[in-house]
């Protein structure tokens, strides 16, 4: 009981600082959603499959930039303030500090991603509930691997480091995971790229969840994400431990 | 040295063996801290200081040794939620109130002191409102003095705690800390100031090149060096002074040499017959901060030999 409540409080403490750094909220929820205005909804007018398949794209992107920044630059530079140093020693239990951080990073990807819902039905995209549903949880989950491979950089990085390679990491992704254009429309070698990054397989996955895509592949897909998240949780774990020891 | 308690210390250090890159920041040092006890440890930069702490903390391990914390491994969680860590650097949350960060660190113990009473103890009635990353350097200290003692540790460990205070504060902090010790809390200090050191602690433990070269109440460190302080300016280099009759310590502090001496009437006559200019001059028994200068000193004079003889 007593460390649901520890996890519960460092949680909201942490979702409260990161709604109070308005530098880190507004970019992270806003991009996204301009993005998806002008590109999504304003390029595409009438054309409901286009705003469609981009919606499927937009809900990762919008998990991308939360979920690494926050997990990645905003660890390195707690870690620099000696912030996390005094929350190992406290009674906080293993991973509490992790956890919270990772409730933050989720409350915010869930705003990010509800308000481009919200953007995309009020523009017209149509999709049956389940469908609106399993697009929208997929972008949220998504935002997990992301995290742990922006907590990596976080635990290995000083913070101006940790910022500069989660935005290069960031714009591979949504790149070269053709989360802002269509690979199609893109070099094949883009296509090869594209494999290696989580973005292309959820990408992929979102697709098929929202009815834009026939549903094939998903095993290949799943186990590829799947792969790629445990390695990033056995760094991440690596990272942690030692800089505890 | 002190008499052996039948209980079981606090916390312990035995010889343990910690590098930090190239230098061996502690040499078989042994340390036990009994309950109730205050304890300073003191020592010239690089001693171990920081190092010692980091492993009663946990947040290093010994290589050789062991550490220990309430009788167990300082990262076990049940022995850290009785401690209480003040460090010598560590931020607070910008955007969270004094408040908010008070209340997170007592939820995070079993027991928690209220809120109310933390404040107080604190001295930050007044600030509960603010943000953390609107406090001065002074009151920052004030907040992390609170999170350290918000679960009514048993242990309190206090890493350099009133840098950047004025004097003020400084006075505040010692009263909140000497009434955390009458109430039966062990506490552990790291500190330049001596004054700090001989208001709260009744051990001193000196440590220099990772060893402990002397442990004792303050009193029982002042006697170990020879009675009195000759405090004065001078023209004559330290190795003249040394030469003086009956010198058995010179350190210097900007502008100002201090001498220790075994009989003040002998070394003073050869001081003023070997240099008229002396000025601002000042006789009295040594401090503590002349004693722990004069161990170090010596220390350092007897790890040299052993060099040189070892060469």
């Amino acid at each position: 009981m007593h460390t649901l409540a520890v996890y519960f409080r460092e949680a909201r403490a942490q979702v409260l600082a990161t709604w109070r750094t308005p530098q880190f909220m507004i970019p992270s929820v806003i991009l996204p959603l301009l993005f998806y205005g002008v590109m999504g909804l304003g390029l595409s007018k009438g054309r409901e499959p286009v705003a469609h398949m981009m919606l499927a794209n937009y809900v990762i992107f919008a998990a991308i930039a939360p979920a690494m920044f926050g997990f990645g630059a905003a660890v390195a530079a707690e870690r620099e303030a000696k912030l996390v140093e005094l929350k190992q020693i406290a009674p906080l239990p293993a991973g509490g500090y992790l956890a919270g951080r990772l409730a933050a990073a989720l409350a915010l990807v869930a705003v990010a991603i509800g308000l481009l819902g919200g953007l995309a039905y009020f523009g017209g995209v149509k999709m049956d509930a389940w469908r609106w549903a399993a697009t929208l949880g997929l972008g949220l989950g998504s935002a997990v691997p992301f995290a742990l491979i922006g907590l990596n950089l976080g635990l290995r990085m000083g913070s101006q480091g940790a910022t500069a390679l989660t935005n290069l990491l960031f714009l591979c992704f949504s790149l070269f995971g053709g989360l802002w254009i269509p690979l199609q429309a893109m070099p094949a070698w883009f296509g090869k790229v594209a494999q290696f990054t989580p973005s292309y397989h959820f990408g992929q996955l979102s697709q098929m969840l929202s009815g834009m895509q026939p549903v094939t592949d998903v095993e290949r897909h799943v186990s590829i994400l799947v792969a790629m998240s445990l390695a990033a949780l056995i760094g991440a774990w690596a990272a942690w431990r030692r800089q505890a020891a | 040295m002190l008499p052996l308690s039948s209980e079981p210390p606090i916390a312990m250090l035995s010889k343990v063996l910690k590098r930090r890159g190239a230098t061996l920041a502690l040499n078989g040092l042994d340390l036990a801290i009994q309950p109730g006890q205050c304890v300073a440890l003191l020592g010239p930069n690089g001693a171990g200081k920081s190092t010692s702490v980091a492993l009663l903390t946990g947040r290093l391990r010994p290589e050789a040794g062991e550490a220990f914390l309430f009788g167990g491994d300082p990262r076990a969680l049940a022995g850290r939620g009785r401690m209480g860590v003040m460090l010598q650097t560590a931020g607070l949350p910008n955007t969270l109130s004094v408040r908010e960060q008070i209340d997170l660190f007592r939820g995070y113990y079993r027991k928690p002191r209220s809120l109310d009473e933390v404040v107080r103890l604190a001295g930050l009635e007044g600030l509960e409102k603010r943000r953390c990353g609107a406090l001065s350097g002074g009151q920052q200290r004030r907040v992390q003095f609170a999170l350290a003692i918000a679960g009514r540790p048993d242990f309190l460990v206090l890493d350099e705690p009133t840098t950047g205070m004025d004097i003020d504060a400084r006075r505040a902090l010692w009263s909140a800390v000497r009434s955390e010790i009458a109430r039966g809390c062990a506490v552990l200090l790291t500190t330049h100031h001596l004054d700090e050191a001989e208001a709260l602690a009744d051990r001193i433990v000196v440590i220099d090149h990772g060893q402990v070269i002397a442990d004792g109440t303050p009193e029982a460190i002042k006697a170990r060096v020879s009675g009195v302080a000759i405090r004065c300016r001078t023209c004559l280099s330290d190795a003249e002074l040394a030469s003086l009759a009956r010198v058995t310590g010179v350190s210097r502090d900007g502008g100002k040499v201090t001498l220790l001496t075994t009989s003040a009437p002998a070394t003073l006559r050869e001081l003023l017959a070997r240099d008229e200019t002396v000025d601002d001059l000042i006789v009295s028994g040594a401090s503590l901060e002349d004693a722990v200068t004069r161990l170090v000193q010596a220390g350092q004079a007897a790890a040299l030999q052993r060099q040189t003889e070892a060469a």
